[in-house]
């Protein structure tokens, strides 16, 4: 517990209007989406990289621990507090501090809304390609922390790939640049990338430098309908090895279909699996001839029927019906998860066939769903948290899947991050010693263990 | 375990749908003027859940989140589990009130219209110089903003209405004391009673409303259901305009804004853009319009429990306004003229109108 003395300096720092121990903050700030677990003593608004260094001197000193957070729309847990003490809010420090197209480069504060950042580059012809599904809430610092992704991973990659360098606020309160804002660096350790993807447990970002991309100027999509899974996977497989990588390849199954021919005007084809393909180029002859390509490919693995959007109104269907995954799929039962284990490509084909004997196993609802393109399986599992049989049904289920993908040299997560939820399986992917350098590095950078203590099981 | 509160029985469902996902953080204008997620939708829900699960109860402490709302419908619109957060809030401050915990500008509110007529406590009536309690087709039902605090934008609709030769006729209204649901109270049976005797005995078949909260009330509430078994149709006056060519135009940038009361809870959206295209060719959208807009930030008793608030949510809209370049905004909500008329700024050179009340601007400078 954070006593009065302790709290009254945090107030000094902050400003009695940045500072809160009131109960509907402490509730607000104990969730993030993916539930919650105890709640902080206080939170703090920050609003400057100086406000937080004096915040992190105090909890060394004191030993309290310090959860940073962002917009908490993150799924696994990262932004909760799970040890209680102080949550750092750094929401107030949300503007883009420069963008400059001569130097392809944007920087911004933590706190930026990822859809805000992106509105200021389309006018500009430029983009962050990264486009995670909580893009219009989530901010570039939340997505720094878990290293996020999206639909356009397989071409563009995922945040990592954008961030050139960082200011960061270490444990001990000292302030630290890193990186460049050159697109190159051979220069030292690579230090910007050990905090990317850290979630908020070896520093608090205050500046990201990232690397801005143009935006495709021509686009188009397609779908492709198959009987089955497998041949769907392995049409998958055949066009990312075809020599086009498409900038979006997305699989929907049986139940994702129905669910969003229930909720919406969409009537979608009701089949075991949709391929809904985007290729983007230069020109629209680019994006139409890496297109035929890939059309040629779903035909030949028996796909029944092809359809390529020809107008705006077919395009935009096909990706209402995409966009719109997320909301029909919780309105199936009263709670969902959306899981993200990552496997080769070449092994989708047998995660899909692997999990659809688990769904059996443990009588699930699930909605199938993948970024294909990078091998990233987005199973939504529809549940009713109030019935502790099915909840336990679907952790064991979970538990299955998370030793099928590593069993296929996949990874527990693709995008989401480890947080809370899969901390407990840290061991299954890892290799002991990279474990234990983690652990090690943990251990140098912040001895006191204040930085979101309890995440990514780094204290076994 | 048995529910302790209405709110619980009616809509434990809906409160335990919401995945905790925060998209509503993109849309709720609490949360974009605060940042705190405590205010947000989320938040909401979240403090709701705990009262069901009854680790805290429904206290004073809750008053802060549950009572400020504007219950714009924003989240809920975009919510993706479909969440109406706006009729959970409101049931959740009747059960507060129930229990003795409101909000003290809620009560005042309850307490101003158990006496008076009118939401403002003024007991002088307005005088519009029209003809009152007629037999006419039409009755013109004004609102208490339009009545008490924007008198001058009700004068010129009504002479608007004058120029259009429509046979109408004013009643001595009296609040329609829908908010006070919202607020968490009981609607006021003998304001409804008067204001349904009063249409009723002018024997029109049609009410016009300038005030978009009141076509809702009139519309949606069992209390008013008199008027439609009587045959009386209620509408906005946007959907009355709609029909009219008012030989006037001006060259200056329009732009509009789109009261929650008629988008997003009523779903008018297009009559007033065509309206507004017939008088200003030259118009623009707004960043977010139609179901995006953004609230003014004078809903839901907002505006007089937490004003500091309420004026900064209307200046967040008012920067769009100026983001657009717009020289003249117009809305169809005294309400929200009100709200974003004084939140308005040095800086901001645009005007603020309601749609009537500009068309009878441009009707006026070219007689």
């Amino acid at each position: 517990m954070l006593d009065e003395r302790i709290k009254r300096e945090l107030r000094a720092i902050v400003g009695e209007e940045n500072f809160s121990d009131s109960l509907i903050d402490m509730i607000s700030y104990s969730y993030d989406a993916m539930g919650s677990k105890g709640k902080p003593d206080c939170a703090v608004w920050v609003e400057s990289a100086e406000q937080i260094s004096e915040i992190l001197k105090i909890a060394n000193r004191e030993g309290f621990p310090v959860t940073p957070r962002a917009a908490g729309t993150g799924i696994c847990g990262m932004a909760v507090p799970v040890r209680g003490g102080l949550v750092m809010d750094v929401m107030k420090m949300n503007k883009v501090l420069e963008i400059s197209v001569e130097d392809r480069v944007a920087v911004v504060q933590p706190g930026l809304v990822y859809a805000d950042l992106q509105k200021k580059l389309a006018p500009l012809g430029f983009t962050l390609p990264t486009e995670p599904g909580s893009s219009i809430a989530s901010t570039i610092g939340g997505n720094v922390a878990t290293n996020a992704g999206g639909l356009r991973g397989a071409k563009y990659g995922v945040t990592k790939d954008y961030v050139l360098g960082l200011k960061v606020v270490l444990p001990d309160g000292r302030i630290m640049r890193t990186g460049t804002r050159t697109m190159k660096t051979s220069s030292g350790y690579d230090l910007t990338h050990l905090f990317v993807g850290a979630e908020g447990t070896l520093g608090v970002v205050t500046e990201i430098i990232l690397k801005i991309h143009p935006l495709p100027q021509a686009t188009t999509t397609a779908m492709g309908l198959f009987d089955s899974l497998e041949e769907a996977g392995r049409a998958v497989s055949q066009v990312m090895s075809s020599g086009v990588i498409p900038s979006v390849m997305e699989v929907m199954g049986r139940h994702l279909l129905e669910a969003i021919n229930q909720n919406t005007n969409l009537n979608l084809p009701v089949v075991e699996t949709m391929l809904l393909v985007e290729t983007d180029g230069y020109t629209q002859a680019e994006a139409d001839a890496q297109m035929t390509k890939v059309i040629e490919i779903f035909e030949k693995n028996n796909s029944f029927e092809v359809k390529w959007a020809k107008t705006a109104k077919e395009r935009d269907d096909l990706w209402t019906a995409r966009k719109s995954t997320y909301p029909v799929s919780a309105r199936i039962n009263n709670n969902i998860i959306v899981e993200d284990v990552t496997v080769p490509m070449s092994k989708l084909p047998d995660l899909f066939r692997g999990f659809e004997e688990i769904i059996d196993k443990y009588s699930l609802v699930v909605a199938m769903c993948a970024h294909a393109g990078d091998g990233n399986f987005h199973p939504l599992v529809a549940y009713d948290a109030r019935d502790p049989e099915e909840v336990e049904r679907v952790e064991r289920a979970m538990d299955e899947l998370f030793h099928l993908a590593i069993g296929l040299g996949g990874t527990l997560t693709g995008e989401h991050g480890i947080g809370l939820i899969k901390a407990g399986y840290m061991s299954l992917e890892h290799d002991p010693v990279a474990l234990d350098l983690m652990r090690t590095l943990k251990k140098t950078i912040d001895p006191n263990n204040i930085l979101n203590p309890g995440k990514m099981a780094l204290e076994a | 375990m048995e529910a302790k509160y209405d709110f619980e029985r009616k809509y434990r469902d809906q409160v335990l749908r919401c995945s905790s996902c925060g998209f509503c953080q993109a849309h709720c204008p609490i949360y974009g003027l605060t940042l705190r997620p405590a205010l947000n939708a989320r938040g909401k829900m979240l403090v709701l859940k705990e009262v069901m699960d009854g680790t805290i109860e429904l206290n004073d402490e809750l008053v802060e989140t549950l009572f400020q709302c504007t219950t714009c419908a924003n989240c809920s619109t975009n919510c993706p589990s479909g969440v109406e957060v706006p009729e959970i809030i409101k049931q959740v401050r009747q059960d507060m009130v129930n229990l003795g915990t409101c909000h003290p500008a809620f009560t005042a509110m309850a307490d101003v219209l158990a006496r008076h007529p009118n939401i403002y406590a003024e007991d002088d009536k307005p005088d519009f110089g029209r003809p009152l309690n007629r037999k006419a087709e039409y009755v013109y039902f004004i609102g208490c903003v339009g009545a008490y605090r924007e008198e001058d934008s009700t004068e010129e609709t009504l002479s608007l209405l004058d120029h259009l030769k429509l046979d109408y006729t004013l009643i001595d209204e009296v609040c329609c004391s829908g908010v006070l649901e919202d607020v968490g109270h009981k609607i006021n049976p003998g304001l409804v009673n008067k204001n349904v005797e009063l249409i009723l005995a002018t024997g029109a078949k049609t009410v016009v409303t300038g005030c978009p909260y009141c076509f809702r009330t009139f519309n949606n509430k069992r209390e008013y259901e008199a008027l439609a078994q009587a045959g009386v149709k209620v509408i906005h006056l946007t959907q009355l305009l709609q029909d009219y060519d008012f030989g006037v135009r001006t060259d200056k940038l329009v732009t509009y804004h789109d009261p929650c009361d008629l988008g997003r809870h009523s779903g008018i959206y297009e009559e007033p853009r065509r309206t507004i295209g017939k008088i200003a060719p030259n118009f623009v959208e707004l960043n977010h319009n139609r179901a995006e807009a953004m609230c003014c930030g004078a809903g839901g008793g907002v505006r007089g429990a937490y004003p500091t608030n309420s004026i900064a949510m209307a200046r967040r809209r008012l920067e769009e306004v100026e983001a657009s370049r717009a020289e003249v905004l117009l809305t169809e909500c005294n309400s929200c003229v009100h709200n974003l008329a004084n939140a308005k700024l040095r800086k901001h050179k645009f005007q603020v109108f309601t749609t009537t009340q500009f068309i009878n601007r441009l009707l006026e400078e070219s007689a």
